[in-house]
């Protein structure tokens, strides 16, 4: 997993990855090894987590647990990866949970009279929608991606409080709640979407035109904007894809409560921002890493099934997403002011 | 080129008649700036009070008018802070958390020391919360939206672990009749809020530290160079906004006389939309306390109409999230045009 730009725009350079790939130099690969343990430092976290509290409590390792923890964990996970892909654009997104509501009432509302495929494609184009908005709001009026996208947030609840005077609307369809909660293997179909999309997602960022602008413009946008770089375009491009990813992950949402209301994801931005950011894109823009967001997605979702097993108040989980949250960024800080020249990557 | 050297005389006149102009656009690009700012928030507000007036039955009872005071002035206080951290280019998304952590020790405090000192722990409690979002952002550099939009998180984590999920009872009377009280008719939080603003607009207008604030707000490379200490302007400006959100917190805990860990959700979204209604450009450097103020108003009187009419109060997050945009396209709008002003016509 490396996030080096393939796709050079002159010639003429070289590549310098920063990030080290086992390019051509045989002497270079020990170094690789190094820089990539210390880049993959979360895998480690992750690991030692994971040992410590399986030795904690061992019901952790029972297959019913770790399934339960990637089911957890895809959650996030599908929006993250649309986040993660904003968040590589420099740009931001707030309004998560109004995505995610009003897309998943949809899939309720309309699932007694369509197929499940009707319903979800619906939800999609329903996020893609509100994403439209967003990236309009953003690049066209100009206002800064986090407070219209916090703005938009409150426009969106308000939509689907009205939609649903308020009430919680049941799914009656148990083939919906099947498809979305069933499990290939042990492995949950939520978990292997997820999977799907992040290959799909890092494809996108890392090896399309596409992907290269989105990173161009997160890295410079004066310098996109002189390379005669599509970036307004690409900019509300971005935000209609994250708005699918989070009606995705609205849907399986729908599909694991088995009912829709305009609660039931507030304050999901937080841990979706986490994931990314603690798995190493950062919040500056300019690069993203897919492995490093499903990382911390699975990280998260450890973290607060070891809460549970340990019997620790669920408040506490909202103290330690924050707590993380800004750990993981005064790290980054620290490390990219310290070693690293911008652009390097 | 030749020409200008040639003739001195002449350069000096191309140069003053250049330089009259360039001040001539200026002026007419800040008057223009004014214009939109007051225009911004006066005309929302006095079409939302004709409205109100003409529309909404017992909009202007004796009681709704008290109680429209009261709900403005707390958020005119949290708002004042507001203004101070989007000012310096900043932002407090944990204003909503902190004045709810605020309220109940300040509540706990109460029944445990008496109404003054739970007051007090109420106020030191934000200030407090106010300084951890300052060092977060100060001193381990992080970018102050996500510093606060985590700390929005942990603290009401917090407040959920201190109340345990269960209301706090105020069994103070005198605490709690501050929030009823009247002082020549006029609310005493109203008064609270008017004392602050005349402060804020006192310090951020006439003394030193509001020159410093506008000075980091329009150019924090700048003001490094000019000596201001960046970092101590922004830790105190964080600091304001959680002093005030405390301030808040403990006038909420008055008004409510119970208070659970789920109060004030979401008022950091009223205090960014009324700060940048009132005209504070979230491009930093130039507060106005007068704006908020008066935006703070609107706000109320918006909610308070909408409940009277009967409104599903889910139409006021819609509401609040359309004047949250619309207030920011007019900041946006007015940049545009005070730019185009001072590059000229034909640019």
């Amino acid at each position: 997993m490396t996030t080096i730009d393939t796709v050079t725009p002159t010639p003429g350079r070289t590549r310098r990855g920063a990030n080290g790939a086992p390019d051509e130099n045989g002497p270079g690969l020990r170094q690789a090894l190094l820089q990539f343990a210390s880049k993959q430092y979360l895998v480690a976290v992750l690991i030692v987590l994971c040992v410590a509290v399986g030795l904690a409590k061992p019901s952790f390792w029972g297959t019913g647990n770790l399934s339960n923890v990637l089911f957890q964990a895809s959650f996030v996970g599908l929006a993250a990866c649309g986040m993660t892909l904003l968040i590589a654009g420099g740009l931001l997104d707030l309004s998560v949970g109004g995505v995610i509501a009003v897309s998943s009432i949809a899939v309720a509302t309309v699932l007694p009279h369509t197929t499940i495929g009707g319903a979800i494609v619906l939800a999609l184009v329903i996020g893609a929608v509100l994403g439209l908005i967003n990236g309009l709001l953003v690049t066209y009026v100009k206002i800064a991606p986090f407070i219209a996208t916090l703005g938009t947030q409150y426009l969106f609840l308000g939509l689907a409080f009205i939609w649903t005077s308020g009430k919680v609307v049941p799914i009656t369809s148990s083939h919906f709640r099947d498809a979305t909660t069933g499990k290939l293997g042990w492995l949950p179909v939520p978990f292997l979407v997820f999977v799907v999309l992040a290959v799909l997602t890092f494809l996108l960022l890392q090896r399309t035109y596409f992907g290269r602008t989105v990173r161009a413009f997160g890295s410079n946008e004066r310098a996109a904007v002189l390379a005669g770089m599509p970036v307004n375009r690409s900019k509300v491009i971005v935000f209609i894809v994250a708005g699918v990813c989070f009606a995705l992950a609205g849907v399986f949402m729908a599909g694991r409560l088995s009912s829709a209301e305009g609660n039931m994801a507030t304050g999901f931005e937080m841990n979706v921002i986490a994931a990314v950011v603690v798995g190493g894109t950062a919040l500056r823009g300019g690069r993203g890493t897919m492995f490093g967001t499903v990382v911390g997605s699975v990280l998260f979702a450890v973290l607060a099934n070891a809460l549970n097993l340990l019997g620790v108040a669920s408040y506490w989980q909202y103290v330690l997403t924050g707590a993380v949250l800004i750990a993981a960024i005064a790290v980054g800080a620290r490390r990219s002011s310290a070693a690293e020249v911008r652009g390097a990557g | 080129m030749s020409d200008t050297i040639a003739n001195p005389s002449a350069t000096e006149a191309l140069v003053a008649d250049e330089r009259a102009r360039s001040a001539e656009r200026a002026r007419r690009a800040d008057s223009r700036r004014r214009l939109m700012q007051n225009a911004g928030v006066l005309i929302p507000f006095l079409i939302v009070l004709i409205a109100g007036l003409a529309a909404v039955p017992n909009f202007a009872s004796s009681s709704n008018v008290t109680n429209m005071l009261v709900n403005a002035a707390i958020l005119a206080i949290v708002g004042y802070g507001m203004t101070l951290v989007i000012a310096v280019r900043g932002i407090d998304l944990s204003v909503g958390s902190a004045q709810a952590l605020a309220a109940c020790v300040a509540a706990a405090a109460v029944n445990s020391m008496g109404p003054v000192v739970g007051a007090l722990v109420g106020i030191a409690v934000g200030a407090a919360l106010g300084l951890a979002n300052g060092l977060l952002v100060t001193q381990l550099r992080v970018p102050g939206f996500v510093a606060t939009l985590s700390t929005m998180s942990v603290f009401r984590g917090l407040v959920l672990l201190f109340t345990g999920g269960a209301p706090i009872m105020i069994a103070s009377v005198g605490f709690k009749s501050v929030a009823t009280a009247k002082v020549l008719g006029i609310p005493v939080p109203f008064l609270v809020a008017a004392a602050l603003g005349v402060a804020a607009w006192f310090v951020l207008d006439r003394m030193r530290f509001g020159k410093h604030v506008v000075a980091v707000g329009g150019s924090p490379e700048a003001a490094v160079d000019t000596g201001i200490s960046v970092n101590r302007v922004l830790l105190l400006a964080y600091l304001v906004a959680g002093a005030t959100a405390g301030i808040g917190g403990v006038l909420l805990a008055s008004q409510l006389g119970v208070v659970n860990g789920s109060v004030a959700a979401g008022l950091e979204l009223q205090a960014i939309a009324i700060v940048v209604l009132g005209g504070t450009s979230m491009a930093g450097g130039r507060p106005r306390i007068v704006g908020t103020f008066i935006a703070a108003l609107l706000l109320t009187m918006i909610n308070s109409g909408l409940n009277l009419l009967n409104v599903p109060s889910f139409y006021q997050y819609v509401a609040l999230g359309a004047l949250l945009v619309f207030a920011l396209s007019i900041d946006g709008a007015q940049r545009a045009a005070v730019r185009r002003m001072l590059e000229g016509r034909h640019s």
